[in-house]
Formats: structure tokens, C-alpha cells, sequence
């Protein structure tokens, strides 16, 4: 339409000047400003998207790449040694700029009191008691990179900045020459086996003892509310128990002894560090995760520094408060509730379609119906899990607990929040989805193909299934994969009914009967929220929450496309078939 | 499964033989109609069900939700016919269980009674040492839980007492063999009732009474004739505090400390005294209360007439008040403070139940500042009240009149939640009345000994549809007002439910995100939809709709942790470049008409699109450099004071938002006036000096209308009507401001969408007869395309609304959570959606709070599935009507 203005003006302008004053158009009524007002309402909405994604991925991705370190002087004689994390303006207060020298009160009267600072993630929590720190440019004296500087990321307390002073092998010193020094890798892969094995050995070894003595607890507790405390059956479960009792104590023993010898083979390996105030700091050396020379990396070193925080952070479990670490649990918790979740919806949303649109006797009725399921799609996600939490949660697992789970009561098992019921939850939530999008699919078979199949003689479930569907598959995929992202990016009703800050366990794991319902779960979601406003600083949280966002974002977007691209093949395929 | 598989050699029953020659079965295959069967009933079932289900949360949410109002249920009664012995009753009370009942009568002897079965108990009587008549009982103090009481005697003495309701649970194997059984559970022997609460445990209540020593507190033979008493402190160390009014009219204030010598066990007791100044000689005083840890002490006459003493400092009480709380020829007919002890209903002869609070009061005279004010005025009972007793958990308590009958009300509600009514055709004078411990229970004692008692459930007694809506006055509050303050420390203070500030909240953020979010969503929508080539609108709105795949957690973390601390620090651009931007553009636009028209032509798509992009960066940093100078000319220097109200004047911030309305009036009205001449004269031009003279008119309606809205403003500001403390008032950090951006991130994809979608489906007929008519695009989009496609652009806005009414993660992160109720767009706000997501977690299964949320969430519910529906409805006439034209 604009291409047959232009065409219709450009004629006006090239006709002679006397014909044309008659003909030309006001100016005003092209309406030139407001044009430009609506494109620039177009472009503030494009900067919004495209600075949005470009903060979070720039942050995102940045966070692991191994930054510089420095350390700095100051002119009152104080040394700060860190990464410098990020730079502002600020406005210093009179009274510290009235003792500042005369020439760097001139440059800040000439900001308009404005000066930078600087500020800089210390390591050394243990020590300092602050993460970060700010460094108001003047009071700068002299800023260094020395080569030789580390930074170490250890297991506790935190990344250390400073120098590793000495390190002892089975309690005999060594000389550090460097940290390619191959005592030192050797001794520090050892320590690191050693406290996998550890760590090994009290999750599954002492956790199968553990569980082994809970259910015989249960199963007398179970037998004892069945036929109370003095019958003969109790009695001879209580026996049996007992019995089963000590020998899991014995190996319970058996693990803690073998847990203490490592533990002490490992206590003899140890790393004594050095800041750069010269307080020293003695660690193990299985406490010790990564340690580069900052300052003295080269490209290929950077890289692999880089990948290798990106793979612990894929496949590690969190630390510090979830501040560092990995988020696996948390990818793993995501993708299970999101799988878990399309498993019921897919079925009832397509079944629910396929009666609204074929079976249902169309009528003012089924319209209403189809008006109401479509604004269900826009009720808050956070009623859902109100409802999630006081129906599934409490009413239907409470009732299942009751019957099936006595033993355990008061204690719930599926009376409280949990990987099931955030599915259904979620499933209610986005079957809405699934539904429109099913219906719309449904609808766009021509009526002609259904009555061809009818008319062949084919049953109507056959005319369905073998017809009908195959040709709405590509609409029903594009529905249960966008409700899969909706479900995947959803935090508020998981609030309500099963997402903790640390679960404890995955809720998929090798003990009967392997996939356990009824467990609480972590999700990337709620990790950005729990980590960016729950953790003790969430200034040095924030670097992880910009990485698990990028991730977050990346699964919704890759979720996203699928939709897309499986749409835009399952088309081409059925593309031949239509009349 | 033998024969079966022998059967398999029948044909296959596929959907067609393969071989025309083979003989045709006409009947269907006997598998086809079973699978058609299933599949008919499972998709029938499995459709109705998922249906169903989903109408199911509103029906489920309404269920959790009733009860609030329900108000109060009688679960049972009794009269027990068997009397407690002795004269009519000073004061009753039962256990927490609801077993024993126990009452003292006029002459100070304490009776126990088997509530169910009303079995009298033997209770050791007590030795006040009446017997020998040298004295009368004349006074009787109680502190309110009744397990402590006070005697007072003619001879001017008085007693302390501790009545012992023991609880104690035992083994059952103590249990004594021969008891005699009272009830399905309980048994007695005579003294104590045995209740079996577990197979090897068994709860022992009997009742024991132990007296002190007389202590002189009045002149000798000058009888006691009111007293209060309470004891606070530790168990080990209790700070006993009394009050007494003799006969002559003296009252008393006394404490007496006990200090446990840590060495050698003894136990000094200190006794301080003083006397209550002011009190009218020869006043009838007809009772007396104090607070609990005895800074407050309020001393009745019985016309009505309260002195209220200040004793906080204890040796010298003043008086502090004195007030007339009941209309002249109303005697009091009951008076107690409600737990917490900071209010005090008083109960007239006219049958009038008032609630007063001590308030603090700046216009008063009395020396403490504070003075009585009738706070609620409750449902007044037919006949005088005779007795009162609260509840120990919250603000309920029960009233008797002279009818017999019982009231159980909740002060803060104003509500009568029960009415108990003595059995047909009696008419019980009742001494005295207590609410059960658990307020679980009522139970009266007539003067002729009866116990009348009723099992009563009241779990929601402080929530109406007022209290939720309405404006109420709370405890401590000066004055009616709207709160929301969910949990309570300890039971004295109640918790407040009112649902107006949380929805307030919602509609603030709404408002706010929806100002920001409409005019970039529609005019991207307009843009995209007329303006564009359809290959950049291809790239140009799947971007657009990419904002509505961002999970809400990331936009609040981002709005919370990054925007809020930048917004901060550049809030003074941020502002200027609300300005600053569409006056560049328009100044830009007004450039771009300087070109000549063959380069305007050529240009006109992509290219001016880009420039339009250029010149929005280019007027953003503008706005960062001169935020100095702006905050400078119009907030003083320093906007955050400004918007305090520190430093500087409002008259330059009002005319700015004055501005666009006046310059809008200018320029239409100029328009008028002017148009016929100007219109004249540009034809004639050649475009680049046309355009020079549209751009000095756009200069000129620009200072005449900044001239004329300062103007305006300063006498808007001359009479007193100021943003400040409005729109504008203290910088919070998370703020509405930082509300309102990251949800037009969730809002502005839906709304340009659908609105979008709607500009598109007008049919391209309309446009390009409109066209063929000589409109220019902008003539075509204003007067053709959008008035069509209203109807769709309303419900787009709608729908946008629905989100941001429901949005949760980002006003939990982003807006402060503080339930205030300002415009003020500097400050936070909670909403109900993130008001359900933080407590939820943390309520009480079917507590009131948790039914609270549920009633949140059906709010919500609600609200945006009839905005949803509306939104729907209009969209679907439009879509006939666009069929149509």
C-alpha cells in the first residue's frame, strides 16, 4: 500500500508547478512527526529486546572468562588485591574531598562532584570478612599486575587471592616452584579422588545404610499400627529389626572408619597460601578445586580455564550456598518436572481438543467452553499453584499419605510440595495451551478429507486416527512445545509446591523405585531468584545468576525453536497429501 | 491365550483388502467397533474430565475460601442440671480441655464440676477465716486467665490465691484401680478426673486451691471493696502487682518483688506501695482493672465514670483521664480489658457493649497525652449485661445479659458471631461467664447454681467482607484504616487482613506498566503493521515477540539487581529522556521534511526507519549529558530531596506534565486559526522551505506552550496542589518506576501482537480504496485502519492488563513488597500475586491467613478471567464484524 503512495506522490512532484499547486498534498498530512514518534515506539521496543539479550548474554558468557588481577595501592597505604568487578561514578562526600590534594579537587569540581571508583572482588572471605570493596580512583597510588599472583578457587570460604607460600606432601614441606609443578598437580588429583571417594561413600555407601535402617523403622512402625504393639507379629518384627539393626551399625562403623582414613590420608597433603597483607591461610589440598596465575595466562590456558568452569558448572552440584559451583541438580530438577509435566499434558490437552472439536455437539455451549478454556491461558500462573498446593498437595496427598504412607505420618511423604505434584500443577497450567492449539490444528483439516475417510467406510476413531491427526500433528507438536517452555520458564506456582533451594537428592536416582515422586526438586528459575535475593551477598551471586539465566534463557529459546523448525518439517511431510 | 492364537489365522482387518478377488466382509470387524467404543467414552470422559478439572480450581478455591465468613458454629450444649453448690458465682472458669469446670462462689469457696456428666469434684474448701465473722468477704480480684485470684475482706486485708487446674499426664499404670466412670473417656475418684489420652498415658485434672497470707492494704476495719491483680515477671521471680479501693474511697497501688537470694535460697519479698491521688471523696467505686505489668490502672464508679492513672512511674501514680464512658443513668454492667490489655469493652445496664482504645492524642489536656476513645460501638444486647469474660488467644469474648442469653463477639469485626440462647422457657441469671481457653467452649453458671455450656467453633471470627474492604480500626491505630500485616508476634496483637492495599498494589503496578507499555506497544504495532515493508516486519516482529518468551524470573532479577541501582543513580536522565525523546523525534521529523521530496521518497522505508533508530540513540545520550542541567533547572539540583520535598519548587515539574496537554490544545487550536492562511501560503512553497516553515511553527506552538503550562502550573502550585507527596514523594530503591519498565516487557509483546494481528486482518480493500482516494498512508492508518480495527486494539489492552494484573516473579523482586498505599511512583507496592507467593509457603494449613491467600488468589482469579472474557468477546465481534465489511 505505502509502494502505491510513493508512486502516486513521485508523479506529483515531476508534473509542472502550476498543475501541481492544486494537486500537492499538505505536508502536514503526511503526518511526518507522528510517524516518527510511532517508529521510534517500534525502535524503543526493539533497544528493550535487543538490550536485554545483549546484558544478559555479554554478562552471561563473560562470567568465566579468567579477568586480570590487581593490586592496589592506595595513597593512605592500604593494598587491595582483587578482580576489579565493575566500574561507576559516584559522588564522594565533602568532607573526603576536602582532604584531597588540590588538583584532584579540581577535577571533581569539574565533574560536578562526580569521581569513579572501582570495585573489587577480594577473595579471602575467611580473612578479610568482606567480598568486595571499593576503591575510589583517587585514592589510587599505584595499581600492579604481578605475574605471579593466583587466583584459587577452593571448595569453602570462596576464591583466594594471593600466592601459595609452601605445600606439604604426607607431612613433609615442599619447595612450590609453580603450579604446573608436577609434585604439586600429582598430589592435588590424589586429594581430589580421595575426597570423591569420601564424598562417594557418604552419599550412597552411608545414605544406603541410612535408608536401609529408616524403612525397617517404618516397617515396624507399619506393622505396629497394624496390629498393635503386642502382638506376635510386632514382637517378631521388633526382633528381627533389632537384629538388622546391629548389623547395619556394624557397617555403618565399617564406612565412617574408612570415611576417617582418607579424610587423614588427605589431612596430611596441605597448600599454605600467602595474601597479599601477608596473612597466611593453611588449606587442604582436596579443598583446593582450580588455581591459575592470573596475570600470567596464556590464550590457550584462558580457554581451557574458561571451558572447564562451564563444564563444572553443567555437571557439578552447587556450593557455597548455591553461590558457586554447578546448578546440574537444578538442570536435572528442570528437565524431569518439564518432561514429567508434558507426559500429562499432552494426552489430556489433545484428548480434551479432540472432543471440544469432534465428538462435542458444537452449540453455544462448547463456544463458552472454548472461550473459558482460552482464558484460562491468562489466569496467573501463581492461582495455579495456590490451587496446586491446596488441592494436589494437601488434600490429595494428604488422602494418600493416609492410606498408603501411614507409618511415615506426621512426617509427610505426598501431604507437602513435590516433583509430581509441581507437574500436574504446571500441567494445568499450560493444557489450555495445548488445547487451542490442538483445536486450531483440528479445525484446519479440510471437512472434505474426514468425510472422504467416512465415506470409505472407516470408523470414526479410525477416520481420526488415521486422517485426521496426522495432519493436525503439526499444530499439536507446536502446542505441547510451547506449553513446554511456558512450563520450563514458570517460577511463581513452583514456589507453592516443590522447589527447594537445596534438594538433597535428585528425585531420579538409583534406589527403588527410581523415580521418586514425591521429592522436592530444584529448578533453574528459582535458583536465579533464590541465589539472586536469598544468598548472604548478592553482589557476588550475581555472576552465577547471570550464568544460570543465559542457560534458562537458552533452554526456553532451544525449546522454542524446536517448535518451530519440527512444525515447519512435520508440514513439508504432510505438504504432498493435501487436496 | 491358546485358543486365541489358534483364531489368528481370520483375516486381518485392515482398512482395505489388498486383493480385490478376496471375498469382502460387509460387517465390520468386531476390533474396529471396540476401538471406536474406547476410543469414543475415553476421549467423552477424558475431555468432560480435563474440562471439569480445570473449572474445578475456581470451584476448589471458592470451598477453601467460605469459611472466612462462615462466622461462629454451636457444636453442642448442656445444661447440667446437678448445681455447684453455694451462692451465686464470682467467677468461673474451665480447664483447656474442657473437662472441669470451676467456680467460685460469694463466699470464696472454690467447686469443681465434670462439665459432660456434672459430677461435683471434692475440692478442699478454702480457709479465709470467715467462719468466726469477724470479717466479710467484700472484694474479689482475678487476673485474666482466672487461675490466679485475689480475696478481699471488711477488715481491710487481702488475700492472694492460686486455683491449681493441674494437667499433669501420668502412666496409666499410676492410674488408681477403682474409678468410677463419668463419661466414654473420663473417670474419677472423686477428686481428680483421669482422662486416657494414649494407651500408656493418662491426663490427671484435679483442682487445687492455695492460699496465701493476709497482707494489710488498707486501714484496719476498713473494708476492701474493689481490686485488680496481676502477676508478671518469671515464674521464678513473679512481680505481683494489686490495686484496692477502700470503702472511704482511698484506692491503693501496690507491687510486692521476690528476689531469691542465689546463695542461700531465701526469698526476700519487697512490698511498695503508693496511694491514687484525685479520686472525689465518697465515690462509689464499683470495680477496678489494671494492665499487666501495672503502668495503667482505671478505676470504675458505677455511673460510668472512669479514672484512668498513669502509673508508669509506680511510686507516683497521676491521674491521667477522667472520662464518662456511658450515657448519664447507664450503670456499667460489666467491664474488662481485651487480651493484650490496650482496649477496654464496657458493657452497660442499657445492654450497650462498647470497645474504648487509649490513643495518643496531640489536642489533649492530659498530662500523658493519651486519652479514651470509643473505638467500635458492637450490636447491643435487649437487656442489661451482667457478665463478660475474653478469650486468652485473641480479640473475641462473650457477654451475658439479663435475659439468659449469650453473646460471643469479636471486637475488631464489630460481629456477633453467635447468639446463645438458654434452653426454651428458662431464663438463667448468670453471675458469671467464661470463654473457654482453646475458645472452643462457653460456659455460663446461673445463680441458681446451673452450668449452662456450649461447644463452640468460631476459626475465623476477625474476617467479614467489611474487615476485608473496609476501612478498620485496629487496635493501637489512631484511626479506620486500610492494613495488611499477616503475622503477629505474639496473640495481643491481631493480626490485620485487609485485602484493599494489596489489590491497591496490583492496580498501581497495572497502571503504571500499562502507561509505559501501551503507547510503545501500540505505536510499534501501527508502525509495523502500515508503515513497513512486509519483509521487515517479517524480521521485525518475531523480535518483538521474543520478549514474550523471557521467563519473568530473569526480567525481576535483571529489574531488581541491575535496573533498580542504575535507574538510581540516573533517575534524572531517566526522567529528561521521557522528554527528551519525543521532542527529538519530532525535531527530527521535522528535519527529515527539509528534504527535498524525490530523496524523502527514496529514502522513505528502511532508511528513515534506521534514522529513526539513530536519532532515539542520539536523543538518549542527550538526555544523559544534559540530565545535570535538567535536574538542576527543574528538581533543584538534586531529585531525590526534591521529590522529598526538601529542596526546591514544584511549579517547573508540574508544567511539565502540564505540557503535553497544553501543547496539544495550542497546537489544534492554532490549527484552526491558522490553517486556513498557513495551508495557503505552503502550497505555494517548495517542500524545503515549507518545511522550514513547519518547523518554526512547531518551534513556536512548543515555547508558547511551555510559557502558557508554567503559567498554569504556578497557579496550580499557588493553590496548593503539588505532584510532591502525590505521583512523586520519597526514592525507594525498588520502585514502581523499575516495576513498570520490566513488565512492559512482559506486557508490550502481547499487546503489539494482538493488536497487531488485528491491524492486519482489516481487510486490504478499506486500505486501498482509502489510498485510491488520495489519503496519504498516515491519513489511511488514522481514519480507516484504526478506528476498524478499535475493537481489536481494546482487547489486546485487555489481555495485556491480565498479564500484568497476574504477573508474580517481577513485582516480588522488583517492587519492595511494602504494603503502602501511595501513588507515589517512587515507592514499592505489594501486590496480591506476590503477596500469595511470599506467604503461602509459610501459612498454616487452613489458618485464616492461609484462607486468606486462597481468597487473594480467587480475587485474582477473578479479576482477570472476567477481563479475559470481556477481552474475548470484543475481539470476536470484531473479527464478524471485519468478515463482514
Amino acid at each position: 500500500m505505502s509502494a502505491m503512495t510513493e508512486t502516486l506522490e513521485a508523479s506529483a512532484e515531476t508534473v509542472p508547478m502550476s498543475r501541481a499547486r492544486a494537486r500537492r498534498t499538505d505536508m502536514r498530512s503526511r503526518g511526518e512527526p507522528a510517524l516518527w514518534s510511532l517508529g521510534g515506539a517500534l525502535a524503543i521496543g526493539i533497544l528493550m529486546i535487543l538490550g536485554f539479550l545483549v546484558l544478559v548474554l555479554s554478562n552471561g558468557i563473560a562470567t568465566f572468562v579468567p579477568k586480570p588481577l590487581r593490586v592496589v595501592t592506595q595513597t593512605d597505604g592500604k593494598v587491595t588485591a582483587g578482580e576489579p568487578f565493575r566500574s561507576e561514578v559516584f559522588k564522594p562526600v565533602p568532607q573526603d574531598v576536602a582532604q584531597l590534594s588540590p588538583e584532584w579537587q579540581e577535577k571533581i569540581k569539574a565533574a560536578n562532584g562526580y569521581v569513579d571508583r572501582t570495585l573489587y572482588r577480594l577473595g579471602n572471605f575467611d580473612i578479610y570478612g568482606e567480598d568486595f570493596r571499593w576503591v575510589p580512583e583517587f585514592l589510587v597510588a599505584k595499581v600492579e599486575q604481578p605475574k605471579n599472583l593466583l587466583f584459587i578457587e577452593r571448595s569453602e570460604w570462596g576464591p583466594f587471592i594471593g600466592t601459595v607460600k609452601t605445600f606439604k606432601v604426607d607431612g613433609v614441606d615442599q619447595a612450590f616452584s609453580g603450579l604446573d609443578d608436577a609434585k604439586f598437580t600429582q598430589v592435588h588429583e590424589q586429594s581430589r579422588e580421595r575426597a570423591q571417594a569420601i564424598r562417594k561413600v557418604e552419599r550412597s555407601d552411608i545414605g544406603k545404610v541410612n535408608r536401609a535402617l529408616d524403612d525397617g523403622r517404618l516397617a515396624l512402625r507399619k506393622i505396629e499400627l497394624k496390629d498393635g504393639k503386642d502382638s506376635a507379629a510386632y514382637r517378631a518384627a521388633d526382633t528381627r529389626f533389632a537384629a538388622q539393626n546391629v548389623e547395619l551399625q556394624r557397617q555403618y562403623q565399617a564406612l565412617t572408619e574408612q570415611v576417617q582414613k582418607l579424610r587423614e590420608a588427605n589431612a596430611k597433603n596441605t597448600l599454605t597460601l600467602v595474601e597479599v597483607g601477608g596473612r597466611e591461610k593453611t588449606i587442604d589440598f582436596s579443598g583446593l578445586v582450580r588455581a591459575y596465575a592470573a596475570n600470567d595466562l596464556s590464550l590457550g590456558q584462558k580457554i581451557g580455564v574458561y571451558f572447564s568452569r562451564w563444564a563444572e558448572f553443567l555437571v557439578d552440584e552447587p556450593r557455597e550456598a548455591n553461590t558457586e559451583g554447578g546448578v546440574f541438580p537444578a538442570i536435572f530438577g528442570t528437565a524431569a518436572m518439564t518432561l514429567l509435566m508434558v507426559l500429562v499434558v499432552a494426552p489430556f490437552g489433545v484428548i480434551t481438543a479432540l472432543y471440544l472439536r469432534e465428538y462435542a455437539q458444537q452449540g453455544r455451549l462448547v463456544s463458552f467452553v472454548r472461550i473459558s478454556v482460552n482464558n484460562l491461558a491468562g489466569v496467573p500462573s501463581i492461582v495455579y499453584g495456590v490451587f496446586g498446593l491446596g488441592f494436589f498437595a494437601y488434600v490429595v496427598g494428604g488422602s494418600i499419605d493416609s492410606v498408603f504412607f501411614p507409618e511415615r505420618l506426621p512426617n509427610p511423604t505426598f501431604g507437602t510440595g513435590g516433583l509430581l505434584w509441581s507437574a500436574l500443577t504446571l500441567a494445568l497450567l499450560t493444557v489450555p495451551v495445548v488445547i487451542v492449539a490442538t483445536e486450531e490444528a483440528l479445525a484446519a483439516v479440510p471437512r472434505s478429507m474426514r468425510e472422504g475417510s467416512l465415506a470409505c467406510g472407516a470408523s470414526k476413531w479410525q477416520t481420526i486416527k488415521y486422517i485426521v491427526l496426522p495432519r493436525a500433528m503439526p499444530g499439536v507438536m507446536t502446542g505441547i512445545i510451547l506449553a513446554m517452555a511456558r512450563g520450563a520458564g514458570e517460577v511463581a506456582p513452583l514456589m507453592l509446591v516443590g522447589v527447594v533451594k537445596l534438594a538433597p537428592q535428585l528425585p531420579v536416582d538409583g534406589t527403588f523405585p527410581f523415580v521418586h515422586l514425591e521429592r522436592s526438586f530444584m529448578h533453574l528459575g528459582f535458583h536465579i531468584f533464590d541465589v539472586g535475593f536469598q544468598s548472604r551477598n548478592a553482589e557476588a551471586g550475581k555472576p552465577m545468576v547471570f550464568v544460570t539465566t543465559v542457560l534458562l534463557i537458552a533452554l526456553v529459546a532451544i525449546v522454542n525453536a524446536t517448535a518451530i523448525v519440527v512444525r515447519s518439517r512435520l508440514k513439508k511431510r504432510f505438504a504432498g497429501s493435501q487436496f | 491365550m491358546a485358543p486365541a492364537d489358534t483364531h489368528a489365522v481370520t483375516p486381518p482387518v485392515g482398512p482395505a483388502p489388498k486383493s480385490a478377488r478376496q471375498r469382502r466382509s460387509m460387517k465390520t470387524a468386531k476390533s474396529v467397533i471396540i476401538a471406536d467404543k474406547v476410543a469414543d467414552w475415553t476421549i467423552r470422559i477424558g475431555g468432560l474430565g480435563v474440562i471439569a478439572a480445570v473449572f474445578g480450581i475456581m470451584l476448589f478455591l471458592t470451598v477453601v475460601v467460605v469459611p472466612l465468613f462462615a462466622g461462629a458454629g454451636i457444636e453442642g450444649s448442656t445444661v447440667s442440671e446437678k448445681a455447684v453448690a453455694g451462692g451465686p458465682a464470682l467467677m468461673d472458669i474451665v480447664d483447656e480441655y474442657k473437662t472441669v469446670a470451676v467456680s467460685v462462689d460469694e463466699t470464696g469457696q472454690v467447686h469443681a464440676i465434670h462439665i459432660k456428666s456434672g459430677v461435683a469434684l471434692e475440692v478442699a474448701p478454702v480457709d479465709l477465716g470467715l467462719a468466726d465473722g469477724g470479717k466479710t468477704l467484700t472484694a474479689f480480684a482475678r487476673t485474666p486467665s482466672g487461675r490466679d485470684i485475689a480475696y478481699g475482706f471488711s477488715d481491710g486485708t487481702l488475700r492472694l490465691a492460686a486455683v491449681k487446674v493441674g494437667g499433669a499426664v501420668i502412666n496409666t499404670a499410676d492410674v488408681p484401680g477403682d474409678l468410677k466412670r463419668l463419661s466414654d473417656t473420663d473417670f474419677t475418684d472423686g477428686k481428680s478426673i483421669y482422662t486416657g489420652v494414649s494407651a500408656d498415658q493418662t491426663r490427671r485434672v484435679s483442682i487445687e486451691v492455695v492460699l496465701g497470707s493476709a497482707q494489710q492494704v488498707a486501714p484496719a476495719g476498713t473494708a476492701v471493696v474493689a481490686a485488680d491483680y496481676r502477676i508478671a515477671g518469671e515464674a521464678e521471680r513473679p512481680t505481683i502487682s494489686f490495686v484496692t479501693v477502700d470503702a472511704e474511697g482511698v484506692g491503693r497501688l501496690s507491687r510486692s518483688e521476690s528476689k531469691t537470694n542465689m546463695l542461700t535460697g531465701a526469698v526476700t519479698t519487697t512490698l511498695t506501695s503508693a496511694e491514687l491521688p484525685g479520686l472525689p471523696k465518697g465515690v462509689k467505686v464499683r470495680s477496678v482493672l489494671m494492665n499487666n505489668n501495672g503502668t495503667q490502672v482505671y478505676v470504675f464508679e458505677a455511673g460510668g465514670t472512669v479514672y484512668r492513672y498513669n502509673s508508669l512511674d509506680f511510686e507516683k501514680p497521676e491521674l491521667a483521664e477522667t472520662n464518662s464512658l456511658l450515657p448519664s443513668g447507664v450503670t456499667i454492667g460489666a467491664a474488662s480489658f481485651l487480651i493484650g490489655e490496650q482496649s477496654l469493652v464496657i458493657a452497660g445496664s442499657d445492654g450497650s457493649v462498647n470497645v474504648f482504645f487509649r490513643l495518643q492524642d496531640p489536642a489533649t489536656k492530659n498530662p500523658d497525652g493519651y486519652v479514651l476513645r470509643r473505638a467500635h460501638t458492637l450490636e447491643a444486647h435487649k437487656a442489661a449485661v451482667v457478665a463478660m469474660d475474653m478469650s486468652q488467644r485473641g480479640k473475641m469474648f462473650v457477654t451475658a445479659d439479663a435475659n439468659g442469653e449469650v453473646w460471643l463477639r469479636h471486637s475488631t469485626s464489630e460481629q456477633v458471631l453467635l447468639k446463645l440462647m438458654p434452653p426454651a422457657g428458662q431464663k438463667p441469671q448468670y453471675h458469671a461467664v467464661t470463654f473457654a481457653p482453646r475458645e472452643n467452649g462457653v460456659l455460663a453458671v446461673a445463680d441458681d447454681g446451673k452450668i449452662y455450656t456450649w461447644d463452640v467453633s468460631a476459626p475465623h471470627p476477625e474476617t467479614t467482607l467489611k474487615t476485608l474492604f473496609g476501612k478498620v480500626w485496629y487496635e493501637g491505630y489512631a484511626e479506620p484504616t486500610y492494613t495488611w500485616q499477616s503475622s503477629a508476634a505474639t496473640n495481643a496483637f491481631e493480626p490485620k487482613f485487609s485485602l484493599v492495599p494489596l489489590i491497591f498494589g496490583t492496580l498501581k503496578a497495572t497502571l503504571y506498566s500499562l502507561l509505559f507499555a501501551i503507547p510503545i506497544a501500540l505505536g510499534a504495532a501501527i508502525y509495523t503493521s502500515e508503515f513497513v515493508h512486509h519483509r521487515v516486519r517479517a524480521v521485525v516482529k518475531p523480535t518483538m515477540e521474543l520478549m514474550a518468551s523471557l521467563p519473568s524470573v530473569v526480567l525481576g532479577f535483571i529489574a531488581a539487581l541491575i535496573l533498580a541501582p542504575i535507574v538510581e543513580t540516573w533517575i534524572a536522565a531517566i526522567f529528561f529522556a521521557f522528554l527528551v525523546i519525543p521532542l527529538g523525534l519530532f525535531f527530527s521529523a521535522f528535519l527529515w521534511q527539509l528534504l527535498p521530496g524525490p530523496i524523502a521518497l527514496r529514502y522513505g522505508g528502511l532508511p528513515k526507519f534506521l534514522l529513526i533508530f539513530i536519532s532515539l540513540l542520539i536523543f538518549g545520550y542527550a538526555a544523559f549529558l544534559l540530565a545535570p542541567a535538567f535536574e538542576y533547572v527543574f528538581f533543584a539540583g538534586d531529585l531525590k530531596a526534591w521529590a522529598n520535598g526538601a529542596v526546591g519548587s514544584s511549579v517547573p515539574f508540574t508544567a511539565l506534565l502540564a505540557l503535553p496537554f497544553v501543547f496539544m490544545a495550542v497546537y489544534f487550536g492554532g490549527d484552526n486559526l491558522v490553517t486556513q492562511y498557513l495551508g495557503h501560503v505552503l502550497r505555494g512553497e517548495d517542500r524545503t522551505r515549507a518545511g522550514l516553515m513547519e518547523l518554526s511553527r512547531w518551534g513556536a506552538t512548543l515555547i508558547i506552550s511551555s510559557v502558557i503550562s508554567y503559567a498554569i502550573a504556578s497557579v496550580l502550585v499557588g493553590l496548593g496542589l503539588d505532584p510532591r507527596g502525590g505521583v512523586v514523594d520519597t526514592y525507594v530503591q525498588r520502585n514502581t518506576l523499575v516495576v513498570g519498565f520490566a513488565m512492559g516487557f512482559a506486557v508490550i509483546p502481547i499487546i503489539y501482537t494482538i493488536s497487531e494481528d488485528a491491524l492486519n486482518t482489516v481487510p486490504e480493500h478499506l486500505r486501498a480504496a482509502s489510498l485510491a482516494c488520495g489519503a496519504t498512508s498516515w491519513q489511511t492508518a488514522v481514519s480507516v485502519i484504526v478506528p476498524t480495527a478499535m475493537s481489536g486494539i481494546f482487547s489486546a489492552i485487555m489481555i495485556g492488563m491480565g498479564r500484568a494484573v497476574g504477573e508474580t516473579m517481577i513485582v516480588v523482586m522488583a517492587a519492595g513488597n511494602t504494603p503502602v498505599m501511595e501513588w507515589n511512583i517512587f515507592n514499592g507496592l505489594r501486590a496480591l500475586s506476590a503477596n500469595i507467593a511470599v506467604e503461602l509457603p509459610e501459612a498454616v494449613r487452613d489458618s485464616t491467613l492461609y484462607r486468606m491467600l486462597f481468597f487473594a488468589a480467587l480475587t485474582l482469579f477473578v479479576i482477570t478471567f472476567v477481563v479475559n472474557t470481556f477481552a474475548e468477546m470484543v475481539r470476536q465481534r470484531f473479527r464478524k464484524r471485519t468478515a463482514q465489511l
